[in-house]
């Protein structure tokens, strides 16, 4: 929203500076995004000239040769222009020979495509006022040919853009700030007076130009208020409206059209005035648009309309998008004569429903949005009328058209001053609690100082306030919010715990850094190319959204692998060195039509590609292993427990035989570990190998604080130990022939001491085994908790274990 | 027997430099001590000595043995030193660089949210989670946003489409499913799972339509705090903030409150901080953050009474505060990772 200074100085005597203004602004809750000084510079040379003739350059086709009158007594120029926006008789500034031009530019006599030009004739921009450059400043108002161009814009002016945040539309007005202002500066508000009060008894019918409203849709428009307007004389703005317009940003367009967009500005109530020679059958009808019906609007385009939207039609056709933007055909231009001014309520969000669906945003349906005052509708229509009178002329006709009625309700709120005290904490009398309510215009309406109970009567412009927190923060906002006293923070304990997800990330976190890892963090969102790769299609599918805003952010991420090969990528091309990257975060996982929002921790371990003097072996699948499990530990798995499975399958993002997988929906978690695929890798343009490690939890089976150890007592004699080698099918996984023997082994000890370990200590394939089998050698570790075991018990125990290996098994013992 | 004792030291002396091995020493040992060793020649000879020589002989011998055992010691300890060295390998140069130099790092956002969560830890704060999927009520209708409110024009979403179903985040009705775009959903959840008093905070990821540039990214992270309990004030609100930034900043740092408007409170403020010790921003005010007490609605939309209770709620950027504290220019470097980047804030 932008408020010029000069035009809130019309309803508030304003002696403050526009910096201290600006600060009144921020601390009222209107941030102050920039304060622009408007007026010219001081501009020597530039004077008021007229351009007396205009003819065609002879060797340049966008170039005109004028002759410009810059003041009596004085030749004219002859300047070469290549604006096109003027006519012979416009008054422009022009800078003449010798004139500096903001920016440093020196404006001298030259020739031009061969003809001599003694001088500029300037936009609003190159004379530093404004910012449109589009075509010459015409100057309105006949301004004395050959003055200085700072005697046109003599005064100073500054515009604030403030932003208004969606529950205040009161203040999208200059009438609005003004009364913030006035608030804060305890002074009087002053309202623009209004003349008109009603069609003068014995006035001409309209009948001629209109003969009946009707709104079809009460829903969406509640009230509408038509005047008839006869006779106005279309032409520019005086310079005072145009000044004021221009001030705020908006172009001056004639004089009707710009006092519906002055009273916009300064009530906050959108109007629009039609030309009553345009609308067919002398009649408006407020409807819904027909599905698919096409109008043109102001801004020259044809818009498709739905049957949701709201339509201002004649008997034939749809005039205006209520609340949006007229059309083109039934446009105010310079022919029109008797107007028809619109004032109106429409419902928010059938607007903003509009609004959003045709993209169009206008001064207007910005307004409504929010909601407008519909108590102000009429009252808007008087000023406008005044305006319209004064500036065009004209009369207005009876009847005035009204249909439909105001909605706003009148709203009391009754509360404790105390109350206000005990919600902000600190102290504020009674008196300062009144006077700031008065000073916003919330007036009392009854206030009993005994029971503790006023009543405040909230005017209509307030819809946002309805209850008595609603008061707290404006008897807040002018206390002063920089003004609350400070105090120490004193809270009572509360026993609370840290999220378990929060604990499974600092842990992991902690550990992977530990071990060199540096901590990355990439984008949630990755494209669908990627997640083809990762994913099959069924569950790439699952994890689109449905209104990314780029190709390559399309897709929930899988995994956090992919973006951990872009950052190695990245580092590469950079040279770098980086060899070890780790993230944790939220990963999707996607599983028959249904996706759940997993905890992951993924980490890469790349070769370093730099010679160093000092070689250092390079990493494994069982280093990835090691590292995988012991995150997992983190989230509460020991996943020695579990089965893991090789990677044999060619073509996915692991390289078979060289990774494994694991995946178990029951317990909610999920892994892959080990060699990212060769030719994945290529196609990413990664050289050498990349092992890497994912582990996915369902943030539900995390165990959190872990629960406190009950402390066990262990045997303080020595272990026994025996080797067993065994020759087994080299397909069978050590893991599982581990298992095996572990079962047998416990179950034949029978509670005699504990068969505390058993660890695999070579790995055999080759000369002297039978063809496809492998020998595995385990070393078995005996203990007793009360004594030292003797050799013969445990031979024994050794011995029932090797025939029961022997009896159970296909494992042949290798002596 | 004397002169001859020392001869042979003399000759043992002289050939111990040539011992380099064990087995050099035991050849060594044994041309003096073994069985037809010198020494044992002249030990054989004291039979032919006279009653009174012997006992002098022996004392001369003896001392011999004694001379010879030190040699031994002392052959056999450099040998022992030798090989020690031999398997330790040649010096090393303490100056060259080690091959390990790549130390591991947090991410600076992480350390900035560490340390976020651990002063408001001091004070009772502990962190909550939640989705980073969650539904439309949770992010908007239960916060005072319905369907058609302009405050939902603050903020454009990511949607997911109509069939989309997620398994772990559960909808009140049939609302749609979003990215989060602020992470007072965990607000939300916290509440309807706990009585209060409540006192959590909630770092996460969120994500807006934003096109991504020096100061914007569609995905970046939030830290919010909720506090309810009986009595809460707009003062403790102020005190907590100006700990906040004390502790995160410095003693000095002051902060200031600007009425705004957020949905889910009421009143509502933005935060502008002010610090001495941050050379970029002089002594100027830096909008920080957004806060407010609770609005009253909010709270009946989980079944708290607001007549009984009252908080508040502050929420901040984590990549604006990260910003601040290090002095970086532009959103995208945390999430490039950098090697140059991530190794600056160990």
């Amino acid at each position: 929203m932008k408020v010029s200074y000069n035009w809130l100085k019309k309803y508030i005597p304003l002696t403050q500076s526009p910096e201290e203004i600006e600060g009144v602004f921020t601390l009222l809750g209107f941030e102050v995004e920039s304060v622009e000084s408007k007026g010219l510079p001081v501009l020597d040379g530039v004077v008021v000239g007229e351009v007396l003739e205009r003819n065609q350059h002879p060797n340049a086709d966008r170039l005109s040769v004028c002759r410009v009158g810059v003041g009596e007594g004085k030749e004219d120029k002859v300047i070469v222009c290549g604006a096109q926006n003027y006519k012979v008789g416009d008054r422009v500034p022009v800078a003449l020979p010798g004139a500096v031009l903001p920016g440093g530019f020196t404006i001298k006599s030259s020739k031009l495509r061969g003809v001599q030009s003694d001088g500029m004739m300037c936009s609003g921009k190159e004379i530093g006022y404004g910012e449109d450059g589009a075509g010459l400043l015409l100057l309105a108002g006949d301004p004395l040919l050959g003055a200085a161009i700072n005697d046109v814009f003599p005064d100073d002016d500054y515009v604030f853009d403030l932003e208004v945040t969606p529950n205040r539309p009161d203040c999208l007005s200059h009438i609005g700030l003004a009364r913030e202002l006035a608030a804060a500066f305890n002074i009087e508000l002053k309202f623009p007076s209004v003349q008109f009060s009603g069609v003068a008894e014995g006035a001409s019918s309209a009948d001629d130009c209109l003969k009946s409203v009707v709104i079809e849709s009460k829903e969406q428009c509640p009230l509408y208020v038509a005047h008839v307007i006869s006779g106005v004389k279309i032409a520019p703005s005086p310079e005072w409206l145009q000044t004021a317009l221009t001030a705020v940003g908006l172009r001056p367009i004639n004089n009707v059209v710009d006092v519906t967009n002055y009273v916009l500005m300064e009530l906050g109530q959108p109007m629009h005035a039609f030309d009553a020679a345009k609308i067919a059958g002398h009649k408006i009808v407020i409807r819904q648009a027909a599905e698919g019906e096409k109008i043109k609007t102001l801004d020259g385009e044809e818009r498709t309309l739905s049957s949701r939207m709201l339509v201002i039609a004649d008997a034939e056709k749809a005039m205006a998008i209520g609340g949006v933007m007229g059309g083109a055909e039934s446009e105010v231009d310079e022919g029109t004569q008797d107007i028809i001014l619109e004032t109106a309520y429409f419902n928010p969000s059938a607007i903003r429903w509009t609004a959003k669906r045709l993209n169009l945003s206008s001064d207007s349906s910005y307004r409504f949005e929010r909601g407008v005052d519909s108590s102000s509708v009429a009252s808007a229509a008087q000023r406008a009328i005044d305006l319209i009178l004064e500036t065009a002329g004209g009369t207005v006709l009876s009847p005035v058209y009204k249909e439909g009625a105001e909605t706003d309700e009148q709203i009391e709120i009754t509360f404790s001053p105390d109350y206000i005290r005990e919600r902000c904490g600190f102290e504020i009398s009674d008196d300062q609690i009144s006077q700031f309510l008065q000073a916003l215009e919330l007036s009392i309406a009854s206030r009993n100082d005994e029971a503790k109970e006023w009543t405040v009567a909230i005017p209509s412009f307030r819809s946002d306030l309805s209850r008595p927190i609603d008061l707290v923060e404006e008897v807040l906002r002018l206390y002063g919010t920089d003004k609350i006293p400070s105090a120490v923070v004193r809270f009572p304990g509360i026993v609370g715990k840290d999220d378990p997800i929060c604990l499974f990330n600092r842990r992991a976190s902690a550990y992977l850094v530990g071990q060199d890892f540096r901590e990355c963090m990439n984008y949630t969102l990755r494209s669908g190319e990627e997640m083809k790769q990762w994913q099959t299609s069924a569950q790439a599918e699952g994890l689109k959204l449905a209104n990314p805003i780029t190709e390559d952010q399309t897709h929930l991420r899988s995994s956090i692998l992919p973006g951990l090969l872009d950052v190695l990528k990245l580092n590469r091309d950079r040279k770098t060195g980086i060899t070890r990257l780790f993230e944790c975060g939220r990963t999707f996982s996607e599983e028959n039509g249904q996706v759940n929002e997993m905890i992951s921790a993924g980490f890469l371990i790349a070769e370093n590609e730099d010679e160093i003097w000092l070689k250092r072996s390079p990493a494994d699948f069982y280093l990835v292993k090691s590292l995988l499990f012991q995150v997992a530990r983190f989230a509460g798995f020991d996943l020695a427990n579990h089965p893991i499975e090789a990677i044999e399958k060619e073509g996915s993002t692991w390289q078979a035989g060289h990774s494994a997988a694991y995946d178990n929906a029951k317990a909610g978690i999920s892994y892959q570990v080990g060699l990212i695929n060769l030719s994945h890798l290529q196609a990413r343009g990664l050289k050498g190998n990349v092992y890497a490690g994912h582990f996915s939890i369902l943030p539900a089976r995390l165990k959190g604080e872990k629960k406190r150890k009950q402390y066990k007592s262990f045997s303080t004699f020595p272990p026994a130990l025996r080797d067993l080698a065994l020759v087994v099918d080299q397909a069978e996984p050590a893991g599982d022939v581990g298992r095996k023997l572990s079962r047998i082994g416990k179950s034949m000890l029978s509670g005699r001491f504990d068969l505390e370990d058993i660890n695999v200590f070579d790995l055999y394939k080759g000369e002297g085994l039978p063809a496809g089998k492998k020998s595995l050698a385990f070393s078995l570790v005996f203990r007793s908790e009360d004594k030292t075991l003797t050799d013969e018990e445990v031979n024994i125990v050794f011995q029932k274990i090797q025939d029961e290996v022997e009896a159970k098994t296909d494992y042949q013992i290798r002596k | 027997m004397e002169q001859n004792l020392n001869r042979l030291i003399e000759k043992a002396r002289h050939e111990i430099g040539a011992v380099k091995t064990r087995a050099d020493f035991e050849a060594f040992k044994a041309r003096f001590v073994g069985p037809k060793g010198d020494l044992t020649q002249i030990m054989k000879g004291m039979g032919k000595l006279s009653k009174e020589e012997r006992p002098i002989a022996g004392r001369l011998i003896n001392s011999a043995k004694a001379t010879f055992q030190e040699l031994f010691d002392e052959v056999l300890e450099r040998i022992g030193n030798e090989e020690l060295a031999a398997k330790l390998g040649p010096a090393i140069d303490p100056s060259l660089p080690s091959p390990d130099a790549n130390s591991g790092s947090y991410h600076p956002l992480t350390q900035v949210r560490e340390e976020i969560c651990r002063i408001f830890k001091q004070v009772g704060f502990s962190v909550a989670e939640g989705t980073e999927v969650e539904t439309e009520y949770y992010c908007f209708d239960a916060l005072n946003t319905p369907a058609d409110h302009p405050a939902r024009d603050l903020q454009d979403t990511f949607y997911f489409p109509d069939k989309a179903r997620f398994g772990n985040i559960s909808k009140k009705e049939e609302e749609g499913y979003l990215l989060r775009p602020h992470t007072s959903s965990v607000q939300i959840r916290t509440m309807l799972e706990q009585e209060p008093p409540v006192r959590i905070i909630s770092p996460g990821r969120c994500f807006r339509r934003d096109t991504v540039d020096a100061t914007h990214s569609a995905n970046f992270q939030q830290i919010e705090v909720l506090y309810v309990d009986k009595n809460v004030t707009v003062r403790d609100l102020k005190a907590l903030l100006d700990y906040f930034f004390e502790s995160l900043l410095g003693k000095g740092t002051t902060t200031r409150f600007r009425p705004h408007f957020f949905p889910y409170t009421e009143p509502s403020f933005e935060v502008d901080f002010s610090s001495k010790h941050l050379a970029k921003v002089g002594s100027d005010w830096v909008e920080i953050g957004g806060c407010g007490m609770v609005e009253p609605s909010v709270f009946e939309s989980v079944g708290y009474d607001p007549d009984e209770y009252s908080g508040f709620a502050f929420g901040v950027g984590l990549e604006r505060i990260a910003m601040i504290l290090y002095g970086i220019d532009d959103i995208r470097y945390f999430y490039q990772n950098d090697q140059r980047f991530l190794k600056q804030f160990v």
